[in-house]
């Protein structure tokens, strides 16, 4: 690609965008504290809290205003994504406002009332699963789970929810098995509707990743706070570069991650064929670094941190288990890979061919 | 937020055509031939004609002065990375001219000034020592009072481009007995000036730096800038720019950090890299259909972007970080042949991964070490303390045995 073109580069955030950050990260310290994370681990959904949620507009804004939404982009996503992840919510939004966008798209939202929340969409978010028994996310608590089956999109119900198994990532994850739902409605076949369903995927990476950034600055957070106060050989351990740099580490990723979701969605806001392997490379960096980190912020609180009742501990398995319900991130590594490698073969081409023209340009004259 | 094309002018359309073709004519491939052999980052002939044709003027004033309006330095900018020009004297000379217009006597600015903007006059930095490493602060190079003049004595690394200076930005001790900050005298002194003495080291990365001996070198008071033992206040300056303290502006018409130019040539390997293990042999095999090879790439591919992200100091770290990181995969997933240079014949990518392996230990160390901008963001970002150093460790362990 062109690295030289002029393009703005201002990651800057609007005035309204600063006031739907401040509101859902008040929202989220208000209602989610800590021990409201806990309570919810049992069943990983706290449906009080998903009810409020719903009542403040974080389901109906993601959808556009067609079918009943408030229309909000991906930029606006991500920035409550973030508090979502920073507050560990026991809420399973990210999946619900993707397989709701993506019912939308698909025009299969009437009769539901997903818009709403009341009845929560869920998906397949695994990159290449296509078929039979899968786990689900939040397969133990969605109306609806939207999966493809070969060239199908299907949406199905179950009469009796299929049964939570407990997970590193505190969710409500279930296996789901397609054939035997209680209702299986094909929502839409063929290209169209699974490039579509990619991009359903694509979001839900750009939300994830941005979820874990989140995740990663709350712990680093409560860790950098924990190391200004512990001494060892009369200083204060934050003043070790043995510990420092970690945490300097970690605030570079929360940049770097946080600008990253930010660009991708804007992109896929507004010219969504240009850079689409930006979605997917938050998710690939973030999955990676948000173990890395959860880890260093667990260890530098040692004995305290390992704790099962620290709060880093409870940062740790969700830094692990809310990227792998994406399945393995190398498969969206491929897939970066796949598009960055069409689109360079497809530039060197241009320049052959450029090349070409102008020698025979030069040989007719 | 806005990562959009920016819209031009009919005006500003044909200053970009103007400036692309100008450098096409003039960056030739025998000018990046000859650099790549002398590794000196600096072409007179390009420098002399981008002066004659008012570039250089126009890029070092504010719009206010007649310099580039906003999008037009953008331009510029980015067409000259896309010729590959020779940058790093002109950088050296734009910041330390900053400086000398800011600090120096206005006999000094009338010597040096027209000449910057002509290119007849290039300046280079002389802050580190043999002994000194990343803290410019601790400088053991002496400025002596004699007469009316100063005696200087002492040496300097990593003086780039000195060869094809006439200044040097020299950071002296002018009181060692006083605390660091308050010790240090900054001159400009002329490189044709007696007792100075330039010896050439070439670097892994093919560039070409230089150490400077100073021996007895006798240079006027007018060559001073700032006050005596008041050198940190003139040193500070550029040295936040350089470390990517400046406030950004919101009309994303700049780079988000420093060393994004170096971190071109990053996403050039990266791109390149993907070309190639995209493209069939003659039996149709392709090297991005062994998946280990797609994993290695799209993961480089996401860091990278992840490091391009980043803005101000965090950006520094993370692309001077990310060149270390990805360097070896991606020459890895191009096998064997990625160990051939630019130029040779069979290599992978043209050397473009190599390169950035080679090139990216200096790009942690420019301006600081990464260690030194780990600290700035520990203490001044997440409010860790100052570090705890050395010295201190031995003292609070001595102390922790005595109470053992």
């Amino acid at each position: 690609m062109d690295r030289y073109e002029l393009r703005r580069l201002d990651y800057s955030l609007s005035e309204d965008h600063e006031a739907l950050q401040a509101a859902y990260r008040q929202f989220f310290k208000t209602h989610c504290p800590i021990e409201t994370v806990r309570a919810a681990e049992e069943s990983g959904f706290d449906k009080s809290l998903w009810e409020r949620l719903c009542a403040m507009g974080a389901t109906t804004m993601a959808l556009p205003e067609l079918v009943g939404g408030d229309g909000a982009t991906l930029v606006d996503l991500t920035l409550v994504a973030e508090e979502v992840g920073r507050s560990l919510a026991p809420v399973p939004w990210i999946d619900h406002v993707c397989a709701a966008r993506l019912l939308g798209r698909l025009g299969a939202l009437a009769d539901l009332d997903v818009v709403s929340g009341r009845q929560v969409a869920g998906l397949d978010s695994q990159q290449d699963s296509v078929r039979g028994v899968r786990l689900i996310a939040t397969g133990s608590i969605a109306d609806h789970v939207i999966v493809r089956d070969s060239d199908d999109i299907v949406r199905l119900t179950f009469d009796t929810r299929p049964a939570r198994v407990d997970n590193i990532g505190r969710l409500p994850m279930a296996w789901v098995d397609p054939s035997v739902a209680d209702s299986r409605t094909v929502v839409a076949r063929g290209a169209g509707a699974l490039a579509e369903y990619q991009r359903a995927l694509d979001e839900w990476r750009l939300l994830t990743g941005a979820a874990l950034v989140g995740l990663v600055e709350e712990t680093m957070t409560i860790a950098a706070e924990f190391a200004k106060t512990r001494y060892t050989l009369g200083v204060p351990i934050s003043t070790l570069q043995a510990i420092s740099h970690p945490l300097a580490n970690m605030a570079i990723t929360v940049q770097a991650g946080r600008n990253l979701a930010r660009r991708a969605a804007w992109f896929l806001d507004n010219e969504p064929q240009e850079r689409p392997e930006l979605a997917p490379s938050v998710f690939v960096f973030m999955a990676e670094e948000a173990a890395k980190a959860a880890t260093m912020a667990v260890h530098i609180q040692g004995g305290l941190g390992v704790s099962a009742e620290a709060a880093a501990t409870a940062y740790l398995v969700r830094a692990r288990g809310w990227a792998l319900a994406g399945g393995d991130p190398g498969a969206s590594a491929k897939y970066i890979a796949a598009i960055v490698a069409a689109r360079e073969r497809r530039d060197e081409r241009v320049r052959e061919e450029q090349i070409d023209a102008m020698s025979a340009c030069a040989k007719s004259k | 937020m806005d990562f959009s094309r920016v819209l031009l002018s009919s005006d500003d359309q044909a200053f970009l055509d103007e400036s692309r073709g100008f450098l096409r004519t003039h960056v030739t491939e025998e000018v990046k031939r000859r650099d790549r052999e002398t590794g000196d980052n600096f072409d007179e002939g390009v420098h002399l004609a981008l002066g004659a044709a008012g570039y250089l003027e126009r890029e070092w004033k504010p719009e206010s002065a007649g310099g580039f309006s906003r999008v037009r330095r953008r331009i510029w900018e980015l067409e000259k990375r896309r010729a590959h020009v020779p940058w790093v004297t002109w950088g050296t000379t734009a910041m330390v001219a900053r400086s000398v217009a800011s600090f120096g006597s206005w006999e000094l600015k009338d010597e040096v000034l027209p000449g910057v903007f002509s290119g007849e006059v290039r300046l280079c930095l002389g802050y580190t020592e043999p002994e000194g490493g990343s803290d410019v602060a601790t400088c053991k190079t002496r400025a002596v009072r004699d007469g009316d003049g100063w005696v200087i004595n002492g040496s300097k690394m990593f003086t780039t481009g000195a060869h094809n200076c006439q200044y040097v930005f020299l950071v002296t001790n002018t009181d060692p007995e006083a605390p660091k900050h308050k010790s240090l005298t900054m001159f400009l002194v002329p490189l044709k000036t007696p007792g100075i003495e330039i010896q050439g080291i070439r670097t892994i990365d093919g560039d070409r730096t230089n150490i400077v001996y100073y021996s007895d070198v006798r240079v006027g008071d007018k060559y001073r800038l700032g006050e005596v033992n008041g050198g940190w206040a003139v040193l500070r300056e550029p040295l936040n720019v350089e470390h990517g303290a400046v406030a950004a502006a919101h009309d994303g018409l700049q780079d988000v950090s420093i060393m994004m130019h170096q971190a071109g040539f990053m996403a050039d390997a990266v791109d390149r890299a993907a070309a190639v293990v995209s493209a069939g042999d003659p039996n149709g095999c392709r090297l991005i259909d062994d998946q280990s090879v797609g994993y290695r790439l799209g993961r480089s591919v996401a860091r990278m972007e992840a490091a391009l992200s980043a803005t101000g100091i965090f950006g520094r770290v993370a692309l001077a970080q990310t060149m270390r990181d990805i360097a070896p995969d991606l020459m890895d997933i191009l096998g064997s042949s990625s160990v051939l240079g630019f130029g040779a014949e069979g290599a992978a990518d043209d050397g473009a991964a190599e390169y950035i392996y080679r090139f990216a230990p200096l790009v942690g160390i420019y301006g600081g070490t990464l260690e030194v901008f780990r600290n700035m963001i520990a203490q001044h970002v997440l409010g860790l303390g100052r570090p705890a150093l050395g010295v201190l460790g031995v003292d609070s362990a001595s102390r922790a045995q005595k109470v053992e």
